[in-house]
């Protein structure tokens, strides 16, 4: 394995290639160290989520002071991702380009609009994990998934046409035979509004858009998405405890630029599980976006990558989204 | 009533802390210069400005970002009236009438009662805030996608009001905004449309970039193909000075127009811009002298730009209350929120009073300071109707180009306002308004996402639309808005044929 050439590697799929790269580095003698300041890519605008997110991990690594350099967030907003994920890319070989994974790393190239997809990235880590609540309004009749389960039609809003809602809204039609009609909003703020005007029955959020409402009472959680019970919500059943078969969470990953040497992998996959693990990051971002901590390694996440791709190719064929 | 009064005075005195004033200070100046700056409008000022906001701590960041929201609103007005390129997407509607005073050698006048109008509409917004928060923000909710549809198909129907003379051009102009307006991404079933396959128009096209375009490069355009070069116009001194005595003569339009934008503005998802463009319709509508309207009535600064202050605090009412960003600025300072720690949502009220009203004092000490600051300065910037196109234009083309680069950094983006200059010169020459292209492309996407939300839930039945009180009542006045001309008309040809049939028979 180890005597394969880089060439070689880099035309095997991800999931082999990222296995190659951990094992070539396990007997790495000369180390990569950052002698120019790194940059993370920001696919959106300021203020969103993607940027919070870089913006948290970029003041985590230089309050820990991770590395021997500055680190700085830019922002390259544009086509749904499609610009920022494209410029990352083009950085080939550049150990110093880093980029956050949105649902839109997947769904924009799903929808045929970016000249890059998943695999022109080299995984590096995930770094956290944020579930999915299922919630109806405080005067809801549905008092439980049972309840849910048994309507024969149901609305959810969801926060855009191609989200990880309407994909969980999607696999609970097949799974229950009820019709699910998902009406597609504008970001997540429309959908709550939606939600507590009683304008559709049920919805799916992060714990840090839900859980103000679940502590002020306006909603109630009837589920969540994960394969286990949620620590800050132990009386919430998952799923799967529910009869379906759907266990699904985004997990905050981290991306960098295709051909980029084993060392330089090695090195960041550390830096973030050094962020990951980190108390300032529990503080700084876990509880305060209700998050679950996670960290999964450059290999592992690589082959998360192709599935998530696949669940969301899968979607978007049902959803008759052309690509 | 009274104690929400109180609590608002006890937070208007918490934010005269020197360190308060100054980040509020910092925020309105900040905002001014987003607002003038063409292209840059509230929502990018404030993302562009939240790192560095953060830093401030606490209260104060989040009072930073506000001024800069509110500043812009009161900014955005300069440019469009001084030369019509509105400053940002609010105060487009500004840019008919302001510009046309401007044009007049009314400049310091238009910029007058700008800072009235924001004024006036920021201090009845304020108002209505503190005492209204709480049940308005429950009654925002019941605006689902079938009210939202009947609310977009009365707007629209005031382009009947603001199309000028030739129906046909002015629905025509409208057709075209509302296509361009249907470029992107499909909102509601997926596909893209229109793009050509290019990922640079994947998430539609601004409105600011076109409107930019089609107001500001075509009238320079339009200057010069014509024979302007060099010449002054005649402009008195006086000229440059508000006329504090219009606020008296308009002061049923700057109610009217704050209470419009207020009540638009706090319903999630429809924005300050489609409030002016409201507040504008209706103002012609019921005024005395609608023709005066598009010829530099002093009553078309007044309507919009109350009304988007006005909006702009009611916007931070589902924010504050309910911890529902319901447009793209609040959601950035809700993203500024969580930064300084804070969890917006339905208890931020009962968890953080001080901080909630600390907040709203800052809205108010940053209201005044944007009075006193735009009131200064109006003298200066009017005095910008000395300079020669021939010197100014060229400085002004520059200006533009960078401030519609600077949304996201595109020079897609800058060819594209050139385009839509072009498109706005040979409709201009052509005969046709432009303002109903406007309106199509910032009130089509919102009726075509309303009417197709509302047919998913109710599986296809167009019938909710008129089983749903909001909406009967809206759709109502939109049908007397569409039939009133044709009734007044009707009622006047019966009338001449009745005294004409009288005559014949005496």
């Amino acid at each position: 394995m180890i005597s394969i050439k880089t060439n070689t590697i880099m035309a095997a799929t991800t999931v082999t290639f990222a296995f190659a790269m951990s094992v070539s580095t396990a007997i790495a003698d000369e180390k990569f160290v950052p002698d120019s300041t790194p940059t993370i890519i920001v696919p959106f605008g300021a203020g969103g989520g993607s940027d919070i997110l870089a913006r948290t991990i970029a003041n985590v690594i230089d309050q820990l002071e991770l590395l021997p350099t500055n680190i700085q967030v830019e922002n390259h907003p544009g086509g749904s991702g499609a610009r920022g994920y494209n410029y990352i890319a083009e950085q080939r070989g550049d150990p110093y380009t880093i980029g956050t994974v949105s649902v839109s790393f997947f769904t924009t190239p799903l929808l045929g609009s970016s000249p890059v997809d998943y695999r022109d990235f080299t995984p590096i880590a995930a770094i956290a994990m944020s579930p999915y609540i299922v919630a109806v309004p405080e005067g809801s009749d549905i008092n439980d998934i049972a309840d849910l389960k048994s309507r024969e039609r149901l609305t959810t809003g969801t926060p855009g046409v191609v989200s990880d809602a309407s994909l969980l809204s999607q696999l609970m039609q097949e799974q229950s035979g009820a019709t699910i009609d998902a009406v597609p909003f504008d970001g997540v703020g429309e959908v709550l509004s939606a939600m507590l005007g009683g304008h559709i029955d049920f919805m799916f959020g992060n714990p840090g858009e839900i859980e103000p409402q679940l502590e002020a009472g306006t909603l109630r959680a009837l589920a969540v998405s994960t394969d286990e019970r949620l620590p800050s919500f132990p009386e919430v059943p998952t799923l799967e405890e529910s009869g379906y078969d759907i266990e699904h969470v985004q997990l905050r990953g981290i991306v960098m630029p295709m051909e980029i040497s084993d060392h330089a992998v090695s090195y960041w996959e550390d830096i973030f599980r050094q962020v990951a693990e980190s108390d300032a990051w529990e503080e700084e971002y876990l509880n305060r976006f209700g998050d679950v901590p996670r960290f999964v390694g450059s290999e592992e996440f690589s082959g998360i990558l192709e599935e998530t791709n696949d669940l969301y190719a899968r979607m978007m064929n049902e959803l008759d989204i052309e690509q | 009533m009274i104690e929400s009064l109180e609590l608002l005075a006890g937070g208007v005195v918490n934010a005269a802390a020197p360190a308060l004033l100054f980040a509020t200070f910092i925020g309105v100046l900040i905002g001014l210069m987003v607002g003038v700056l063409p292209g840059l409008g509230p929502a990018a000022g404030v993302a562009i400005m939240l790192p560095v906001a953060i830093s401030f701590g606490g209260t104060a960041a989040i009072a930073a970002l506000a001024g800069i929201y509110f500043g812009a609103m009161f900014g955005g007005a300069v440019t469009s009236i001084l030369l019509g390129i509105p400053g940002d997407a609010p105060s487009v509607m500004t840019v008919i009438d302001g510009n046309a005073m401007a044009k007049k050698g009314e400049a310091g006048r238009a910029l007058g009662m700008n800072v009235f109008a924001s004024f006036v509409g920021g201090s009845i917004g304020i108002i209505f805030l503190a005492l209204l928060s709480v049940p308005i923000a429950s009654a925002a909710l019941a605006f689902g996608p079938t009210e939202m549809t009947a609310l977009m198909c009365f707007a629209l129907s005031l382009v009947s009001v603001l199309g000028g003379r030739n129906m046909v051009k002015a629905f025509v102009s409208l057709f075209i905004g509302m296509w361009i307006g249907m470029i992107g991404l499909d909102p509601i079933g997926g596909p893209v449309r229109y793009t050509q396959g290019s990922i640079h128009f994947f998430d539609g096209i601004d409105f600011t970039i076109v409107a930019v375009g089609l107001f500001g490069f075509s009238a320079m355009f339009i200057s010069l193909s014509s024979e302007l070069r060099g010449s002054l116009q005649k402009h008195s001194f006086l000229s440059l000075m508000p006329n504090i005595a219009d606020i008296v003569k308009c002061k049923v339009i700057l109610v009217m127009g704050s209470i419009v934008g207020f009540f638009i503005g706090v319903i999630p998802g429809v924005g300050a811009t489609a409030s002016t463009m409201l507040s504008y319709g209706l103002a012609k509508k019921t005024s005395r002298n609608p023709d005066e309207f598009g010829q530099g009535a002093i009553g078309g600064v007044a309507a919009p730009e109350a009304a988007n202050n006005a909006s702009s605090y009611a916007s931070m009412i589902p924010l504050f209350t309910l911890g529902i960003p319901g447009s793209a600025t609040t959601a950035v300072l809700l993203g500024g929120l969580l930064m300084i720690g804070l969890q917006p949502g339905p208890l931020l009220f009962v968890n953080e009073p001080e901080f909630v009203w600390t907040v709203f004092g800052t809205f108010w000490t940053g209201n005044i300071m944007l009075v006193i600051l735009t009131l200064l300065l109006t003298p200066f910037l009017a005095s910008i109707v000395f300079v020669s196109r021939a010197l100014l234009y060229p400085v002004v083309i520059g200006i533009v180009i960078f401030g519609v680069y600077s949304i996201n950094y595109s020079t897609i983006d800058v060819g594209t306002a050139l385009v839509a200059g072009i498109i706005g010169y040979l409709m201009l020459k052509l005969g046709y308004t432009p303002v109903p292209l406007i309106l199509g492309l910032v009130l089509g996407p919102l009726l075509e996402r309303g009417v197709r939300r509302t047919l998913i839930s109710s599986q296809g039945d167009p019938s909710v639309f008129i089983e749903r009180p909001i909406s009967i009542v809206l759709l109502f006045l939109t049908i007397v808005v569409i039939c009133m001309p044709l009734v007044k008309r009707g009622v006047r040809i019966v009338f001449t044929r009745l005294q004409a049939s009288k005559r014949r028979l005496q």
